[in-house]
């Protein structure tokens, strides 16, 4: 079994370096309530790749822009200044990004029905962790970093305007560029892990760890340390299992992020009872 | 000596909205002023302009060259899900101070500990915030906002739904705050006559007109009736002034008489 798992050791680096980077920036998305907008930058994402391999297939010479993640960082990209804006009109927020998701998925499951490429239904739905290459990995390590490292830079100004913009703004933070810093950074991220990860591996590296960190820790240090050990353990768990029983990869990973759920929240459970 | 803030005939909103017209008032150094009005009646549109979030739409706003604010929202403002230390908290009011990108040093959180001591709950130093009471929570807020070395300390609701024995402290503290270190207070209540026995000024804003003046010249029958439209009565109890506004069946037999 570790032989097998060995064989196909850069896709579990690869889904290591999408675990970590998703599962700092998913604190910010648990804590600030935007789970939903983290789900319709996936699938927007998701449309930018399905949009790429559609317009490869009609043999139009675009360049880059042909290559899925550029299509879906550019898309991405374009959605985050939308909701880092913030919305201003008689439509509520949320209904603003329901929309969104709706017609994202909608038109990305359309895009993909035409699209040529017999391996498009696969990697829109799914993403395609076991591609992962050498050169891939390093592409994940390449955009995860320095986005790490923003975050640690810039942990205090984060953290302030997430927790209290007014208080923030009297103290002359630019609270709307500190929301499009963390936007941009869950975009890039987002864009660059989809046409690996796919929709529901990315939504649940953003989602499930933060809420295991927030069960197990009671200050926000151990939130972030317990996020991204189990994203790490869930990598790990899920893929070396996926790989010997045969199971797509993503969907185990996911598996193992809920049970480590679980297991905090009896956890919590078990300490308050006997406390 | 100058005042730290002047509004001179401003006009104050949100872009095409108009909330209120011709606002015109300072507040000088160690000047203790309550905001008062019902919800909805602009107080907030003032702080903000205020506290420069929000520009004038007319008019003008001067503020002191080395002003600076301590600023206390309304407990329901702030995000309770963060698991956040009290320390830690407070530590944000001088956020600004240590400066982008930098760790906050032994010294800011020393200060940190002395603003806690200050509201007395220093012993809550290490305990989370979302486990305090409200009174507690506001001592928090408080201290953050000292922590920061305002000059001027500007506390928005700070005892909305708190229960009588909190609210008392809560005003207790800032009257303490107010005299003790001669710190010049801004605050806004939609309660008079919670405020109106703890500041030396109050300013009055009931739909769309303001009045601002020391507390015996707003609190008589004559500014209140005519600022809120219905009769109202100010009565002495104990060094205490009570408002109550006159029953309407009561108002209407002495009109008929």
């Amino acid at each position: 079994m570790f032989s097998t798992v060995l064989l196909f050791r850069e896709a579990l680096y690869g889904a290591l370096v999408i675990g970590v980077a998703c599962s700092v920036l998913g604190v910010y998305v648990v804590l600030r309530r935007i789970v939903f907008v983290g789900a319709t930058l996936a699938q927007i994402s998701s449309a930018g790749i399905a949009f790429a391999l559609w317009l490869a297939g009609t043999g139009l010479a675009l360049g880059p822009l042909l290559r899925p993640t550029v299509m879906s960082l550019l898309l991405t990209l374009a959605a985050v200044v939308v909701f880092a804006g913030g919305a201003r009109g008689r439509i509520p927020p949320d209904a603003t990004i329901g929309v969104t998701y709706a017609v994202a998925a909608a038109v990305g499951i359309l895009l993909i029905a035409k699209a040529a490429s017999g391996e498009a239904h696969d990697i829109f739905l799914q993403g395609n962790i076991l591609g992962i290459t050498r050169g891939d990995t390093l592409v994940l390590i390449g955009v995860a970093v320095p986005v790490l490292v923003l975050h640690a830079l810039f942990y205090k100004e984060l953290l302030f305007v997430s927790f209290d913009r007014e208080t923030a703004r009297t103290l002359g933070y630019d609270v709307r560029r500190w929301d499009l810093l963390l936007y941009l950074t869950l975009g890039v991220v987002i864009a660059s892990a989809m046409q690996f990860a796919g929709v529901m591996l990315v939504f649940n590296f953003l989602v499930l760890p933060a809420v295991t960190g927030l069960l197990l820790s009671q200050h926000m240090r151990g939130v972030f340390f317990w996020s991204v050990t189990s994203a790490v353990v869930a990598a790990v768990v899920g893929f070396s299992l996926s790989v010997p029983f045969d199971l797509p990869s993503g969907p185990a990973i996911s598996a193992a992020s809920g049970a480590l759920v679980v297991i905090a929240w009896l956890g919590r459970r078990l300490l308050a009872r006997s406390s | 000596m100058a005042p730290l803030v002047t509004f001179d005939r401003a006009t104050l909103g949100y872009g095409r909205r108009v909330v209120l017209t011709d606002i015109s008032f300072d507040i000088p150094e160690g000047d203790f002023l309550g905001l008062v009005g019902p919800n909805g009646s602009g107080k907030t549109t003032i702080v903000r302009t205020l506290l420069g979030t929000l520009p004038p739409l007319a008019g003008t706003v001067t503020r002191d060259h080395a002003l600076r604010f301590g600023y206390v929202p309304q407990r329901d403002q702030v995000d309770y899900s963060f698991p956040l230390k009290v320390l830690d908290v407070v530590m944000m009011g001088r956020y600004d101070r240590i400066g982008l990108g930098r760790r906050p040093t032994a010294d800011d959180r020393a200060r940190a500990r002395e603003a806690l001591e200050h509201v007395g709950i220093a012993h809550l130093a290490d305990r989370r915030l979302s486990d305090l009471s409200g009174g507690q929570k506001q001592r928090t807020l408080i201290a953050r906002a000292l922590v920061g070395e305002p000059t001027v300390l500007v506390l928005d609701e700070p005892t909305n739904g708190m229960d009588l024995v909190a609210t008392t402290q809560i005003l207790g503290l800032v009257r303490e705050l107010h005299d003790r270190d001669a710190l010049t207070v801004l605050m806004v209540s939609h309660a008079l006559n919670e405020v109106a026995n703890y500041v030396d000024r109050i300013a009055l804003v009931v739909e769309g007109g303001f009045r601002i003046g020391t507390t015996d010249e707003i609190m008589t029958e004559e500014t209140l009736t005519q600022m809120y439209g219905i009769p109202v009565e100010v009565d002495s109890f104990d060094g205490h002034r009570i408002v109550v506004a006159r029953r309407r069946d009561a108002t209407e037999a002495a009109d008929r008489v």
